[in-house]
């Protein structure tokens, strides 16, 4: 059955990442909301496995597919040399107005994570975000960790992987300084 | 014994060759099963040449898939430094039969743990989370398959994470294997879709569905999203492939609106649903192997036969509405207009027809499909890539999404009177609350 509530989650958080001046294109969507719900535990029904640029969750994609096939999102393509972005779409306005709880319950994280995500482009999100998978995923030191990105995505250079960890450690920290909810710093 | 080239003729790809070895596959016992599994469950109850099976679309996969993989690791077609250091070179090195082997195999067993009927009640009668995935990689961990895969020389870890994919494997996939997956199972154009397409709409007569897919496969290629400033590489296409490309998409958009989403097929899925929870103990498949390869749909369809001629059975409603055309039929659909009063319209109506009418006399069909992606990489004659979004209006605006169905309907006996109904108080139940 639709998760309308779900929807207006995505929607608000689309539309943050766009007044942030963030590109929005469905790669920064699945990025900001594994970093919601990894670190934030802002609940969402969607299991992440590291994919495509980092933490990917079929099921998000799928829920972005039906929120453009409902009219809640639509493509905008801004450039003809960069990938899409994701806008309001004609009925976003109504899904806003009839689902607005899960939104506006969760407005300061999706305003933590749409700020720190705002000038990031995919290359920058699939380091971070794989490093932050990768961190609650293997309890090993940092070198262990970045031989271990480099090894699953070869095009991402050991030194680009510790300086993603370390970025990874840092949003941590902040998001637990900042919600009680959050996943406690190591 | 030697390793001899055999062939099956197939009318979508004329011949499909493969080795004794692979063969051997072929004939083992839970591949033969697949020619006891309806491609497209009972929809040859509405297009009555839709009788094909998951053996011959298996076996279409294959083809596809091996095609996919000629093309793209062709050294004429990698362009780019990233990419040659993850595709094994043709005829050099044993990684590159290897693993053509591996996509292969993987493409033959991808649906080997369908379910009579393949997805017709799939959700509802597996215990709760499972997919015909995990059975199907189940059955190609198994022991019954070892000494096929001991003789072909690969593992079947290997085959297993190529045929259902990351969704449903416990590792984390490498680009090189997720570039693989994607040749099998891609949303974009993977060998899956590619054959399911084309066969689905040979069988049924829907003719929309064929496209040029020969061209599509000449022109598909590893690349790098450079459009993303990121050098992980995806499957994607020369500019010259862009209009067959587009021609799937569209392919996809009538046969789900013709074929899949027709609401009588649709509501058939639903009344054998009900027969099966009926009929099976405690109301679900087993998911023990054994139990799996012994089930397909001769077994379902000869008690379906029995019930409908027997009053006493639990199952003699449901068997009935199957046998004897006494579906349900359509009473209300979700539509843009209402949606603009109430997102959750059919929801409405669903609850007030049950109200009514009494649930016994009322369904809902809700389902959305799989997610398409129509973003994908091209590659220019300049050699620059871009996204296919801002090459073609065709993905910008076009259908690429999942489409959905939402649907209520009621039993015949009281159409005439629900409909009657509705038209009078329809404005009254979807304005509730809104």
């Amino acid at each position: 059955m639709p998760d309308f509530n779900s929807a207006s989650l995505i929607l608000a958080l689309t539309e943050n990442l766009r007044e942030n001046q963030s590109w929005a294109g469905e790669t920064h969507l699945q990025k900001a909301v594994y970093v919601l719900n990894r670190i934030l535990r802002v609940p969402v029904p969607f299991t992440f496995i590291l994919y495509k640029h980092g933490p990917f969750s079929f099921d998000l994609r799928d829920e972005i597919g039906w929120m453009r096939s409902s009219g809640f999102l639509e493509w905008e393509v801004r450039s003809n040399y960069y990938g899409p972005s994701l806008k309001t779409g004609q009925l976003g306005p109504i899904l806003k107005k009839q689902f607005p709880e899960q939104a506006s319950r969760h407005l300061t994280e999706i305003e933590f994570v749409a700020k720190r995500f705002a000038g990031k482009n995919v290359a920058s999100l699939e380091r971070l975000t794989t490093a932050i998978f990768v961190t609650f995923d293997e309890q090993t030191p940092v070198d262990k960790r970045a031989l271990l990105i480099h090894r699953l995505k070869p095009h991402i250079n050991i030194p680009d992987a510790e300086a993603a960890l370390t970025e990874a450690d840092a949003l941590v920290q902040a998001a637990a300084r900042q919600f009680e909810r959050a996943i406690p710093a190591a | 014994m030697s390793n001899q080239i055999h062939e099956f003729r197939d009318p979508i790809h004329n011949f499909i060759k493969l080795d004794s070895e692979e063969r051997n596959l072929v004939n083992s016992r839970p591949f033969q099963r697949l020619r006891y599994i309806h491609q497209l469950a009972l929809s040859y109850l509405v297009y009555p040449g839709a009788t094909h099976r998951r053996f011959e679309h298996s076996l279409g996969v294959m083809d596809v898939s091996s095609h996919i993989y000629d093309v793209v690791t062709d050294p004429e077609n990698v362009y780019h430094d990233s990419v040659r250091r993850l595709v094994p070179r043709r005829g050099t090195t044993h990684d590159w039969s290897y693993w053509r082997r591996v996509l292969r195999m993987a493409a033959l067993c991808h649906d080997t743990g369908h379910l009579p009927f393949s997805h017709a009640a799939e959700a509802a009668l597996l215990p709760n989370g499972t997919r015909h995935e995990h059975l199907s990689k189940a059955i190609i961990l198994s022991n019954e398959m070892k000494p096929v895969f001991d003789q072909l020389k690969i593992a079947p870890n290997d085959v297993a994470k190529l045929a259902v994919g990351p969704k449903y494997s416990d590792g984390k996939f490498s680009d090189w294997e997720s570039i693989l997956y994607e040749m099998i199972g891609g949303n974009v154009f993977g060998a899956d879709r590619i054959d399911y397409l084309l066969r689905d709409s040979y069988h049924s007569g829907v003719a929309y569905g064929r496209f040029d897919h020969n061209r599509l496969i000449e022109t598909m290629r590893i690349l790098p999203r450079e459009d993303q400033e990121t050098e992980e590489p995806e499957l994607g296409i020369a500019r010259g492939g862009l209009q067959a490309a587009e021609s799937l998409l569209w392919a996809r958009y009538f046969i789900y609106t013709q074929l899949y989403f027709h609401p009588i097929r649709r509501i058939y899925d639903i009344h054998l649903r009900e027969f099966l929870e009926n009929w099976l103990v405690g109301g679900r498949f087993s998911i023990a192997l054994e139990d799996h390869l012994k089930m397909t749909d001769n077994e379902v369809l000869a008690a379906i036969y029995e019930a409908s001629v027997s009053p006493k059975a639990n199952a003699h409603e449901a068997a009935c509405r199957i046998t004897e055309r006494k579906h349900f039929r359509v009473l209300y659909e979700s539509n843009p207009n209402d949606q603009k009063i109430n997102l959750a319209s059919v929801e409405r109506v669903f609850e007030a027809a049950k109200g009514e009418f009494g649930p016994e006399n009322v369904r809902r069909d809700n389902y959305t499909s799989p997610s398409a992606s129509e973003d994908f990489p091209v590659r220019l004659r300049d050699g620059m890539i871009t996204s296919s979004l801002t090459m073609s209006k065709t993905f910008s605006d076009g259908q690429g999404p999942g489409f959905q169905v939402d649907s209520v309907f009621i039993s015949p006996d009281s159409k005439e009177k629900a409909k009657q109904w509705l038209k009078e108080k329809k404005s009254t139940i979807i304005g509730e609350g809104a």
